[in-house]
Order: structure tokens, then sequence, then C-alpha cells
């Protein structure tokens, strides 16, 4: 691992607890984790692993309950609603297993979505979106409604969408998981490519052969982290 | 800049909430149509309490602001029939004594009444007949002479059979020619016309327009027509005095009927303002009614629109999710669902619109049958578009802020993992 590498986040004894009646669900236990500048890490475990939450509280969709998250040198953990959309905004790409495109855009208005949160004027989000259907190469589909894309350019769609804010991670929610095989290694292939032009990308999977392409593999198990190597 | 990068903002998610407006048309059409019923039906009820009350001031015109009159019944709208049915008639001869006692009583005349059948050559209509004294010529209100000449005091001495007409003889007999020096035939008795009333329009008092009215000497009425109609006197005042006058000629007329004191007035008192004061009272709770009702629809036109951004917001929790995801401020989805709340809301607003100026347009060129070229008074107000705009921006807002509301608030994570 390469320690000399700029630590974007860094999760100090981070606990997620959650109530629920009398139960009381520890879905995270005291984690410890750095992640650094250009990491390619696939987060892995089984269901109920605590695997979900921690991307979501990478993600800046949820907040510890106990313990400190920074993310570069801005404190997550005490963030309010709207600073937090803010972060997701501007530092962090999502691609879900299901795509999550809206079906009445476009992939363009898809791929748009998110610089309208942002204070980009229109022409801006424009080049900026087409700019990103370029690097997924679906330049010829920019006009496509997402019923009228294949499950692999779907995912491409999706995987513009995250890239068009320029965001310092991208977070990947088992993106094969809703494709077939040769799409998959599609998708994967990217992946690798993306990282190789400096993007760090952290990606939840079930797929040994899927964690086998990253770079780093961090196992969780009952809200512990099991491995990480 | 900051300010103006968060109107940019704003304006985007109302872009936002448009666009599925669009995408969902045939739902907010339907849902908007209440609202559009609403407007349609508060619109009417305003703009026809408003006709009404404009032509019922003009034909409180007729009995004029500065007179007194003197008649067996009360001018009331819940009028007892029984209680007044046995009263006397009333006297011409209590002029004397109101002209001799009064204080604040000027001039004064009487006013007989009847209705009979006009004819001229093949042509017959039904007319309104008063009897008066020359005086009555200065008495005149809400229309004047405007062709010809009142009667003089030596026709009425010789009961000259000679007529006034109201503006609708000239339309129905003369098709629109000069009627003066015409005779035309009373209850088979022939009068010439002298004198033709400034034409007034359509009213919406019982015996309250000008147009149907014929006017002779009294003399002359009591002569031909002395078995029908009733009297009433007409006495002049001034409009400040109209109290006053009223309380002083209740008294003269008690004491020239020679009712003892604790004994009720056989006779009533009128005067327009009492008039108006009664209708008001009626217009009002025709208005109140109206509004009431639509005020309902209004509500329920609301509960419409809550209803279907329930769904909507229901529908779309995924999406709402994922834009929370992509960095949409709470802010930004409230404003994105409360400007398609409001976007439905004055869809149905400005059909509304277009329909009351459909239905204003189309009563106006319509004339009613047999009112000589009336139409229905209404009228469509520029006000009314404004005031239903506001009127649709509020409902969209009440309707949509519990709604929106519910979205802002959802959380991402529940929300993107929605089915």
């Amino acid at each position: 691992m390469a320690k000399s590498k700029k630590e974007i986040i860094s999760i100090q004894s981070v606990s997620k607890i959650y109530n629920l009646g009398e139960t009381v669900v520890k879905a995270l236990d005291n984690v410890s984790l750095s992640i650094y500048d250009n990491d390619y890490i696939s987060i892995m475990g089984p269901s109920g692993s605590g695997k979900s939450t921690l991307m979501n509280i990478i993600g800046c969709l949820d907040v510890p309950t106990k313990g400190k998250y920074k993310f570069k040198d801005e404190l997550i953990s005490e963030m309010d609603d709207n600073q937090l959309a803010n972060i997701r905004n501007e530092k962090i790409g999502f691609v879900f297993q299901t795509f999550n495109l809206l079906p009445k855009l476009n992939a363009m208005q898809n791929v748009e979505v998110p610089l309208i949160y942002s204070s980009l004027g229109r022409k801006e989000r424009i080049e900026r979106a087409e700019e990103a259907l370029h690097i997924v190469g679906l330049q010829d589909r920019m006009t496509h409604k997402p019923n009228e894309l294949s499950g692999g350019q779907r995912q491409r769609v999706a995987i513009a969408r995250a890239l068009v804010n320029k965001p310092s991670i991208i977070l990947a929610d088992e993106p094969t998981g809703n494709l077939d095989s040769k799409s998959g290694n599609e998708i994967l292939k990217f992946f690798a490519k993306l990282h190789k032009d400096g993007n760090t990308i952290i990606m939840v999977t079930h797929e040994e052969s899927v964690a086998k392409l990253s770079k780093r593999r961090i196992d969780i198990f009952d809200g512990k982290i099991a491995r990480d190597e | 800049m900051e300010k103006l990068l968060e109107m940019n903002n704003f304006f985007k998610n109302i872009i936002i909430g448009l666009f599925s407006v669009r995408s969902n048309l045939t739902r907010v059409i339907l849902t908007a149509s209440g609202l559009t019923i609403g407007i349609f039906t508060v619109s009417i009820v305003s703009a026809a309490v408003s006709s009404i009350d404009k032509e019922f001031a003009k034909s409180m015109d007729y009995y004029g602001n500065d007179k007194v009159y003197v008649g067996t019944w009360p001018w009331s709208f819940d009028f007892d029939w029984w209680k007044y049915r046995n009263r006397p008639k009333i006297e011409e001869s209590s002029l004397e004594y109101i002209t001799q006692y009064s204080e604040y009583i000027t001039d004064v005349s009487i006013k007989k009444n009847t209705w009979t059948r006009a004819t001229y050559g093949n042509k017959a209509s039904w007319v309104q007949l008063n009897g008066v004294y020359p005086s009555y010529q200065d008495m005149l209100s809400g229309t004047k002479i405007e062709n010809g000449r009142f009667f003089s005091q030596n026709e009425w001495d010789l009961q000259r059979r000679v007529i006034i007409v109201g503006g609708t003889v000239r339309d129905g007999f003369f098709q629109g020619k000069d009627p003066i020096g015409k005779k035309i035939r009373l209850n088979n008795v022939t009068f010439e016309i002298i004198g033709e009333l400034k034409k007034q329009g359509i009213g919406m008092v019982p015996g309250g327009t000008l147009d149907n009215l014929v006017i002779m000497p009294s003399t002359t009425f009591e002569r031909i027509l002395t078995r029908w109609g009733f009297d009433e006197l007409v006495l002049q005042t001034s409009p400040e005095d109209i109290p006053l006058a009223k309380e002083e000629v209740g008294m003269i007329m008690r004491v020239a009927r020679k009712i003892p004191p604790g004994d009720d007035d056989n006779f009533a008192v009128n005067s327009a303002d009492a008039y108006m004061e009664q209708f008001n009272t009626m217009k009002n709770a025709i208005a109140g009614m109206g509004f009431l009702v639509t005020g309902i629809s209004l509500v329920v036109s609301a509960i419409g629109i809550m209803n279907v951004m329930f769904v909507s917001v229901r529908e779309r929790t995924r999406e709402i999710g994922l834009r929370k995801a992509m960095g949409a401020t709470n802010f930004n989805i409230l404003t994105q669902f409360l400007s398609e709340a409001v976007a439905i809301a004055i869809i149905g607003g400005s059909v509304g619109i277009a329909l009351i100026r459909l239905t204003v347009f189309g009563l106006a060129s319509f004339p009613i049958p047999n009112f000589n070229g009336a139409t229905l008074p209404i009228s469509f107000d520029l006000l009314l578009v404004f005031y239903t705009f506001t009127v649709c921006v509020f409902i969209g807002v009440l309707a949509g802020l519990i709604p929106a509301r519910t979205a802002a608030n959802l959380n991402p994570i529940d929300a993107l993992r929605d089915e």
C-alpha cells in the first residue's frame, strides 16, 4: 500500500448504532480506516455485516453515532443535512447497482442532474455533461432515454453522472450486480481505466472475482474490519 | 453573488417541478379540473353579485334617494300579506294634510298604479300605468323626458287623454320611429302620445323599470281606470331629510287617519334606502351561500392536489433519494414539489379563467329573448385574473406544503432503497 499518498478520508473509531425498538443494532463497531488518493478499494462482506452502513457513512449519506470522520480537512461527522448535501455534490460520485437513472430524462439530462445542484450555468452544465459522456464512450447516445439503452450503457451513463462533477472519490455499490458477465467485465475494465487516470474508487461487491481486480481489499464482518490489505 | 446563485438554484428547482408536471399531464389535468370548477363558480358568483348590485342600484334610481312613498304595504322581501290585506286604501286627501303640516316635504303627487293592455294596430303589449299630478314632472327620477313634453296643469284639469311613454313603446309599436303625436289604445280607449321617457334598460326590481311605463294625468286615470290599481303618495324631500321626513309623514298620516295612540299604523312609509338595506341583506345571503359552496369546492380541490402530490412523492421516492445523493438539499426538493403543486393549481385556475371569459363572452353576445335586446348583466374583470392567480398560488402552496415537506425530509438512504 502506498502510504506516501495523500490521505483523503480518515475514519477514526466510528460506530453506528441503530435503535430498533427494544433491540440495539451495532452496524459499525469502532471502525478506523484511512483512504488515500488514487486508491481502488473493494469492500466485501456478507449481508448484515455493516458494509452498506460503512458505504453510507463514507458517502456522506449518513453520519456516525460515535467517532470522527474527516474528508480531506472537513469534519463530516459534525455536519448538518445541507453541508452533507454540498459535500455529496462536490466530492462524491455515486454508482448504484440498479443504475438509478431517471426514466423520463435522456442520457444527457441524467448526467446533468448533479450539476443542477451545483452553481454552474446552463452552458457549462451542457459542456461538462457532454464531456462526461465522451469519457464513457456514449457520445452517440446523448439523447437516448434509459429504456433505449442496454444495461451496460445505462451503467455507463450512471458512471458519467458520477464523474461529471469531478469528484474526489467514486463510490460504487455492486456496480456489476445487475449486469451480464460481458457488460460487467466492460464496466470493471472501465473502472480500472478510471483508476489509472487518477480517480479514487471505492466499490462494494459480493463477488470474489470483482474484488480481485481492485488494489486494496477490505472485509467487514459483524461491524468490524476483518481484513484490510 | 451568493444570493444570485441561490436564486438561480431556486428557479432550476421550479423548472424540475414543471418538468414533472409535463410528464404527468393527464393526471395533472384531472386534478386541476377540481380547481377549475371552483375558480369558475367563485368568479361567476362574484360577477353575478356585483352585476346584480349595479343593476339594482340602477333600478333604485326609479324610486329616487330623495323621495318618501306612502302606501298600503311596506317595501319588503319578507312580505306578510295577511297582516296588510285589510288595510284601507291610500286616500288622495291625505296629501292635503301633508302639504299643510309637513316641514320636510317640498312637493307631492299621487301615483295611481295599474297594468293594462296597450294596442296599436294589430300589436298589443302589457304596460304599467301611472296616474300622477303635473308636479310629477319634476319628481321623475332615474329618467327624464327625452322627447316631447309632460302634460300640463290644464290637461290634468280637463282630464285629457294624453300620455308619456317609456322606451319600449317606441321599439314595440313604432319600429324605433318617433311616437310623438301617435295614438295608441289603452284598455280600448284612445290616447295621444305627447312625451317619451329616456330608455333605461333591464331592471331588477318588480315594477322597477321605466321602459314599460305609461304616465297620464291622475284625473284621466281615475275617470277611465278607476276600478283597478292601487294608490301611492309620492313625496319630495331632500336625501339627508329622509329619516326625519318619514317620521313626520308617519305622524301626519296617523292624525289624518285618526288612529288612536297605541294602535298600529295601517299604512306604510317607504323609501329607497330601506329597500336597499333589505336588498343588501338578501344579496349578502346569496353571496354568503355562493362563497361558502365555492369555498368548500376550493378546499376539496386543494385536498385533491394534496392527494396527487402525496402519490407523486410516493412514486418518486427513489428519485428523491437519488437527487439527494447527488447533492440536492432539503430546500431544493421542497421547492421542486411545491412548484409542482402550484403549477397544477395555476393550470386549473387558468382553465377556469378561460371558461369564465368564454361564458361572459357568450352571455354578452346572446340577448335574452323578449327583453328588448338586453343581455344578462354580467361582466369580466381583469382584476379577477389577478385574484385567481393569487388564490391558485395560495392553494397550490397550501396543498403542496405537507407532501413537499415529506419529500424534503426523506432520508436519502431509505429513499434510495425504496422499491
